[in-house]
């Protein structure tokens, strides 16, 4: 061993000892919680997506491939599992393109007001969700403002059942409640651009629409890449929206799942279901990941 | 800041997307006044007669009592455990230290359906039976990343030298936390704390599977909907809000440091 190698003030090993024993006191409870409280949750969810249902939460313990393949061949779960992740992709894709212009404006057009603007944003982000979809219900419904307020000028006769109980309507509300998140997702990936970039890129001759496209758009990827990871994640692992606003159309994977559970006791069904719908997930994240690395970001 | 024809363009094109944030929930709580039941426009008077109906019926008053409770044995856990892993990643150097920041960090990007069943299943197996506490501990686990993200946030920007002088002036570990680096965290672990209030006050999707008989406000909500046009919904919607935003206001001047 080289005397170089020994840094100048290394730390006696009564130090890191204590140092040691410092750090597992204070991270020890988190890791408990989040050890107990979902690690052998998720590994118990594991486990019993390879064992044998009975039905009415009976289980049996050998191991079978059986759930994961039956839900796999099911021609049923395929098509709602198609509907589903492209309704993610959907609301996640229309939260980034109506977003951006006003991350945009919020950024790099206002001054005294961005404060606000960005306080407003975090306002409605923590408006509860339930009451926005509640909203939408009374908005849209048989007896709602719009079918009453047509019906009062005269437009129609009848109410306009189509509104509410639609994808429409699910995707209505998942940009009415992931809108703000994405908007302050974006906004800060445009703060951390400095304001002599876009200076720079004007004074070498560059049009508004090329600064944009050659400095603003390349900065911002991280940032709409992670926007559209974080809503497709999370919109196609909703329940609540699609039953309360989806009706008939609306049965998505994670209403299949919460079904197998409750309705059906057939944990292990829904378990499988819901570990294939995490693979997809987890290959969300992980190609966002890439993105970052391959910018050097 | 050159305010160009482009900018008046995005200016009324962002007024039209905050009014399509705010134009549903705004309604709600308009109709929370309404004197009728029906919801229709123009008023026909204004009424609290549906908040005297949330305050009157038993189901609500148990399921604000539901809701608090939840929510506060939410915060005090997390603030405890959450405050103490954020003070172990910031302040120490130890091999793993990236690895245990992420890991306290899993619970925001899974989908609250996957939490809730995983804790469901968790409990049959062990025969638990659901109550507030199965449904405080799922909400521990879902509200943990974002309060320990507040802390350590405030944390690394400040000056780790103050604590070390006051080690050096020959004052304790303990000391050394209570008079130094907790006046100066004390307001951000506030702000997170009434940030996971306001998560815990909302939750639904891990409360779904995680409780038993006794219903929160969203449940209830939630139960409700469904049923006949109830415009006692409007008002205990309305009251929900409040709770989440009272709270949201209270930490208005954070809002912006939790941005970067």
């Amino acid at each position: 061993m080289s005397l170089e190698a020994a840094p100048a003030a290394a730390p006696s090993a009564l130090a890191t000892k204590r140092r040691r024993r410092s750090v597992l006191l204070l991270a020890g409870p988190a890791l408990l919680v989040l050890g107990g409280a979902l690690l052998v949750p998720i590994l118990l969810l594991l486990l019993q997506s390879f064992v044998v249902s009975l039905g009415y939460g009976q289980l049996q313990y050998t191991f079978t491939w059986s759930n994961y393949t039956s839900a796999l061949q099911d021609p049923v779960y395929r098509s709602i599992a198609v509907r589903t992740f492209s309704m993610g992709a959907i609301t996640a894709t229309t939260c980034l393109v109506l977003g951006y212009p006003v991350s945009f404006f919020i950024t790099f057009r206002l001054e005294r007001a961005r404060n606000l603007a960005l306080f407003l944003v975090v306002v409605s982000l923590f408006t509860s969700y339930l009451v926005r979809l509640y909203a939408w219900y009374t908005i849209l419904g048989q007896k709602g403002v719009i079918n009453t307020a047509l019906k009062a000028i005269g437009v129609i006769d009848a109410p306009l059942s189509f509104l509410l109980f639609s994808r429409w309507a699910v995707l209505l509300a998942f940009v009415n409640v992931f809108l703000p998140f994405t908007i302050l997702i974006l906004a800060s990936s445009m703060q951390s651009i400095p304001g002599e970039l876009l200076e720079n890129s004007r004074d070498l001759g560059a049009s508004p629409m090329q600064s944009f496209t050659k400095v603003v758009l390349p900065l911002t990827t991280p940032g709409l890449v992670a926007a559209f990871a974080y809503t497709f994640v999370l919109t196609s692992g909703d329940y609540i929206t699609p039953a309360l606003l989806g009706g008939k159309q609306g049965t998505t994977l994670a209403t299949i799942v919460t079904d197998q559970f409750i309705a059906f006791g057939n944990q292990p069904g829904g378990a499988a279901i819901s570990f294939l719908m995490v693979l997809v997930f987890a290959a969300v994240y992980i190609s966002v990941s890439q993105t970052r690395r391959y910018r050097g970001l | 800041m050159r305010r160009g024809r482009r900018s008046w363009g995005l200016l009324v094109y962002s007024v039209l997307v905050f009014a399509f944030l705010f134009a549903p929930v705004l309604i709600v709580v308009l109709f929370s006044f309404n004197r009728t039941a029906s919801l229709t426009f123009p008023f026909e008077g204004w009424t609290l007669r549906w908040y005297r109906a949330v305050f009157a019926s038993p189901d609500y008053r148990a399921a604000i009592a539901a809701s608090l409770k939840v929510a506060l044995a939410t915060v005090a856990i997390v603030a405890v455990i959450g405050t103490a892993a954020a003070v172990a990643v910031t302040r120490y150097s130890f091999r793993g230290r990236e690895a245990l920041r992420s890991i306290l960090l899993i619970p925001a990007a899974l989908p609250g359906l996957f939490v809730g069943i995983a804790l469901l299943s968790l409990f049959i197996r062990v025969h638990l039976d659901l109550s507030l506490q199965t449904a405080a501990l799922g909400h521990i686990v879902y509200t943990l990343p974002y309060f320990f993200l507040v802390a350590s946030s405030r944390l690394l920007r400040f000056d780790p030298l103050l604590e070390e002088s006051a080690r050096d002036l020959g004052a304790g570990w303990f000391t050394t936390f209570r008079k130094v680096t907790m006046p100066i965290i004390a307001p951000a672990l506030i702000a997170g704390a009434l940030v996971v209030f306001s998560l815990s006050w909302d939750e639904v999707l891990i409360t779904f599977f995680t409780i038993g008989s006794q219903n929160t406000l969203p449940l209830v909500i939630y139960s409700r909907v469904k049923q006949a046009v109830d415009p006692s919904i409007n008002a205990i919607s309305a009251l929900l809000l409040l709770g989440s935003l009272v709270f949201i206001v209270g930490i208005r001047r954070y809002v912006v440091d939790l941005q970067q």
